[in-house]
């Protein structure tokens, strides 16, 4: 009836998940008590769960990113402290819970933190950026989202009712074959992703096709912002590398399931092979994830400048450059493996240069940066701190790019520390710059700078405390995942990094206080123009939120930095240009489409984990019945009347007069 | 300063949803033009970025393919003394999945013109006999792989045989799904008539119809002549 | 309220049907035909190679793929309508990517799995290969 599911499926013998696990149910049924208790949830339902607008799904994006990193940062935690103790002795996690907790911490951290967050961004920025009212495609970007979030809620499930893979992040076979995993950890694993990786490929779609079909009239290609230019690159990689994740773990799905073949010792199976796919998709990724970050420090370096990004025609043709090169790579990552010395060599060769078009841009951040007025506010000290770190993880990335170095340094330590190097600069010092520098955008008040200086301030120093004992013991020989160790030598580098992951902590915990701070405070740190930054793109030109519509009329774009442009001219002649002429505007409807669609595939996925066949059959017969359902709706927007329209931008426009007269006869 | 110069001004508000024309006050190309997504125009027409993000999500599968494609080229002399490609095709069907899936797309074009000239017969009825035809190669297909597994040559003999289910497989589900996209376009049309949104995924099912049949050729080509060869 | 009304309107036109609207009935069947017809001979064709011995042997593969490859291109033109006009300029730069995509995913793993097949063949295989 249940397939394989049983009571013994949750740990009760084992405190440490059994302990987490009630306590993350527990909070969980706290909050949806006290929202359906304080009457909020028609409102979340209408304007937030059913949305289809990018700004809300940007934020929602987001905010699962910011959960499950923290999610994420204990699992670190767990391994750190670990590694501390275990200096011939034990430690406190028996093998099993610590194979699960590095694969859980690593899958958690790429696919439902990191990925989630950058995407949110995208979703918010993107179309505010390009002066258009949505994506192309409103309610596939509501399903991307929701998909999105049924992998994760997945993953976590795992947490209570059955186990984790225990295979690392990369579920290697033979090792994640049935007979090696015989359990359902890894079934938890592949069924997360191939649904989640839908959502992401959608969202691929969405945005290639936005960017490369709405934009402002007036926009030409060389006229958007360089986070655009990032964000197209970066889901032209989604679309290129997503589907080859999707083929490579249904194989691996279906010798699970079926019986087949692909990657088992037995019947002529190719182990090699998932190692080389996998890795197709592998490093396209992180560039997924990279590209879009340093679109996020090129927006905040060159608005806290005060300047223009330096050449912008040479970032986006470095920025079109990694997208194409990151795709001749992909064999670094297992040089070890014996494809001999001329494919090394030839890999070899293609991971230096791909180091050639970042380091354009980092002397570009650095040109923006000379000559102007740097004001260093927290966006601006996240990325200050990520030019320092990126380079030096970049550095030991050309290192490792060097088949005979790798051959010494391959899955130690050493490799654990420089990837976490460029991905926590490059991706999670960006996730937090783009938080700080959009947060007033989308939520009409800053937040505290004080609380982020400090968040900031902990989070470069303990980034450091932990990383680089870690590089120190790679280089003695400690190799990556070991929940014990024998030799001494490794153990004062250990020791140190465990001080540092305290110091994360603090961090993380400076991080939440400012939140909540931020938010009490908030009528003190309203943004009332819009434009709290002095920003240069055309997302300052709303207001702070914007209005469901974006802008009341679209603009006319005639040159780059457009909104500079309006500012400028606005301050020399002090006054707004004239007011335009109102029309009703056209907006998507919302619709429930992507919640239900994501519920479904929640319960397919989970009785696929379990074996529970009816169950499966029902959710994909439900999942093409509500595909029908909402095919067949005849009403498929609303109309916005052009008095609401008027409304909404006088009040905009007012605000801009009150602060251009407060300014009067200020330079531009 | 005039009016027109300003960056906000505009005769009228462009974005009419995906309406495909735009109004530029300013410059040499001063007046209504068509969006050509290149900038000059402003949002392109909904049918324009419907057809385009399919288009896009059809590479995208066919990146897919690409990845089993990759893995059968690697594991076709995996036999593991199994049957090799030579023993198990049935040379005849494979030129009757052909040809019907060949017709079948031709038909689909036809479904088009009928759509284009908005007559609901003729629209029906091509688009009827391209299921059909779809439907009889699924029929062969799995009287293929029937025949297979009964002969104990099923997916489970083999990483040959595993990666050979696995990419004619893939397709057949292509298929599967095609038709039933079918079936809900029948009825649609039949029911709401020639609306622009459900021409417009008209047009998205034609790419994919098309785009099956693409495959479908790379499929016969590497995995049967080739693979007959051997 | 918003229904969407059938406008012919010229603007509103996609990749695979830019000019469709212009085109009348007896031309659009007229391609299709076209299409179809030239399709079923490179078929044929395909077909025909591997049973006669019109093609030397060892060049067969070589001769079906450039035939496979021609048969998609007759798809793309009559069927879907790719061509290189202005307006197309984004569907033929997708294709392109597309292709190279393609390319590199087939062409690079079996370059490295053919490099890894030959380097690290197990023991009792290479024995085997001796004998």
């Amino acid at each position: 009836m249940f397939g394989k599911l049983t009571w013994d499926a949750i740990p009760w013998s084992q405190p440490i998940p059994l302990v987490a696990g009630s306590v993350v149910v527990l909070t969980i049924l706290a909050i949806l008590a006290w929202v359906v208790l304080k009457g909020y949830l028609p409102y979340l339902w209408r304007e937030w769960i059913t949305s289809v607008d990018h700004k809300r799904i940007g934020v929602m994006y987001t905010l699962l990113g910011m959960v499950m990193l923290l999610r994420g940062f204990i699992d670190a935690i767990m391994m750190r402290s670990q590694q501390a103790v275990a200096f011939r002795a034990a430690g406190y996690l028996p093998p099993e819970h610590y194979d699960q907790i590095f694969s859980a911490h690593g899958t958690i951290m790429i696919f439902f933190a990191a990925m989630p967050i950058i995407i949110g961004l995208m979703n918010f920025a993107v179309p505010l950026q390009l002066g258009v009212r949505d994506v192309a495609f409103p309610t596939l970007n509501s399903t991307s989202f929701w998909l999105t979030a049924t992998g994760a809620l997945l993953v976590n499930i795992s947490l209570v009712v059955g186990e984790f893979a225990r295979t690392g992040w990369l579920v290697y076979p033979p090792l994640s074959e049935l007979p090696y995993s015989p359990g359902v950890g890894v079934d938890y694993y592949l069924w997360a992703l191939l649904i989640s990786g839908v959502g992401t490929l959608m969202t691929g779609i969405n945005f290639v096709t936005t960017i490369l079909k709405i934009r402002a009239p007036g926009m030409s290609y060389l006229r958007m912002t360089v986070f655009c230019w990032t964000a197209l690159a970066s889901n032209l990689l989604i679309i290129a590398a997503f589907p080859i994740l999707t083929a490579t773990l249904g194989m691996l799905a279906l010798d699970r399931y079926l019986g087949f073949h692909f990657f088992g010792n037995e019947a002529g199976g190719n182990m090699m092979m998932f190692i080389n796919l996998i890795w197709v998709w592998g490093h396209p990724e992180v560039y997924i994830l990279a590209l879009p970050a340093f679109g996020i420090y090129s927006e905040v370096i060159s608005t806290f400048s005060g300047k223009p990004l330096f050449n912008y025609r040479s970032m986006v043709a470095a920025t079109m450059a990694i997208c194409l090169i990151s795709f001749l790579v992909w064999m670094h990552h297992f040089f070890t493996m014996g494809a001999g010395a001329d494919v090394n060599a030839f890999f070899g060769i293609t991971t230096s240069i791909i180091a050639v078009p970042t380091g354009v841009k980092i002397y570009n951040w650095l040109f923006t940066m000379y000559g102007g007025r740097v004001r260093f506010t927290t966006p601006m000290l996240w990325s200050m701190g990520f030019l320092v770190t990126f380079v030096i993880g970049g550095m030991t990335g050309v290192l490792l790019s060097v088949p005979p170095a790798d051959f010494l340094l391959h899955n130690s330590l050493f490799l654990v520390a420089h990837f976490h190097n460029v991905i926590i600069a490059a991706v999670i010092f960006a996730a937090f710059a783009g938080v700080t520098y959009w947060f007033p955008k989308a939520f009409g008040f800053k937040l505290d700078e004080g609380w982020g200086k400090a968040a900031f301030w902990l989070s470069l120093l303990g980034f450091y405390v932990v990383f680089m004992p870690l590089y120190v013991a790679g280089l003695l020989g400690m190799t990556r995942r070991l929940q014990h160790y024998e030799v001494a030598a490794w153990r004062p580098w250990v020791l140190i990094a465990g001080v540092g992951i305290l110091i994360m902590i603090a961090a993380a915990g400076c991080q939440v206080v400012q939140f909540v701070v931020s938010i009490r405070r908030r009528d003190e740190l309203r943004d009332e123009t819009g434009d709290p930054w002095d920003g240069r793109s055309l997302e300052w030109a709303t207001a702070s939120p914007p209005p469901p519509f974006n802008f009341a009329v679209l603009p006319n774009v005639q040159g780059e930095e457009p909104y500079w442009e309006i500012k400028r001219r606005a301050m020399e002649a002090q006054q707004m240009s004239a007011e335009p002429r109102y029309e009703p505007i056209e907006m998507p409807r919302n619709s429930p489409t992507g919640f239900i669609t994501a519920f479904f595939c929640t319960m397919t996925g989970f009785a696929l984990i379990w074996h529970i066949w009816w169950m499966v059959a029902l959710g994909i017969v439900a999942a093409y019945a509500v595909f029908v359902w909402f095919a067949w709706r005849d009403v498929t927007e609303y109309s916005i009347p052009a008095e609401e329209v008027a409304r909404f931008d006088r009040a905009r426009r007012q605000a801009r007069e009150r602060w251009l007269a407060q300014h009067a006869g200020q330079p531009a | 300063m005039t009016a027109a110069d300003t960056p906000f001004e505009r005769a009228s508000d462009p974005y009419r949803i995906g309406h495909g024309r735009d109004w530029v006050s300013a410059g040499a190309g001063r007046g209504y033009v068509h969006a050509t997504g290149h900038g000059e125009g402003g949002p392109a027409a909904k049918r324009v970025i419907a057809g385009y993000g399919f288009w896009i999500f059809l590479l995208s599968d066919i990146v897919m393919f690409s990845a089993f494609f990759a893995a059968h080229a690697v594991l076709q002399t995996a036999t593991a003394g199994g049957p090799s490609g030579r023993e198990l095709f049935n040379w005849w069907s494979i030129v009757a999945q052909t040809f019907l899936l060949l017709v079948s797309s031709f038909t689909c074009g036809l479904s088009a013109v009928a759509t284009e000239a908005r007559s609901q017969l003729w629209t029906q009825l091509a688009l009827l006999v391209t299921g059909l035809l779809g439907l009889g190669f699924l029929a062969l297909e799995g009287r293929d792989f029937a025949g297979m597994v009964m002969q104990g040559a099923g997916p489970d003999r083999s990483a040959f045989l595993s990666s050979l289910f696995a990419v004619v497989g893939l397709h057949g589900l292509h298929v599967s799904a095609g038709l039933l996209w079918l079936g809900t376009m029948m009825a649609q049309i039949f029911v709401k008539g020639f609306r622009a949104d459900i021409l417009r995924r008209m047009v998205c099912f034609n790419l994919f119809w098309h785009a099956l049949d693409i495959i479908w050729v790379a499929l016969f080509t590497v995995v049967y002549l080739i693979g007959l060869g051997r | 309220m918003s229904h969407e009304t059938d406008t012919r309107d010229p603007g509103d036109v996609g990749p695979g049907f830019m000019d469709a609207a212009e085109l009348t009935v007896r031309e659009g069947i007229a391609r299709y035909v076209i299409g179809f017809v030239l399709a079923c001979a490179l078929t044929a064709a395909s077909f025909y190679v591997l049973t006669t011995s019109l093609i030397w042997g060892p060049a067969i593969p070589v001769a079906l793929v450039a035939l496979a490859i021609a048969q998609m291109g007759v798809h793309l033109v009559f069927f879907l309508h790719i061509n290189t006009a202005p307006d197309n300029t984004n569907n033929v730069l997708a294709l392109a990517f597309g292709v190279l995509i393609v390319a590199l995913v087939i062409g690079g793993s079996l370059w490295i799995m053919d490099h890894l097949n030959e380097n690290m063949t197990p023991m009792h295989q290479m024995m085997q290969m001796q004998r």
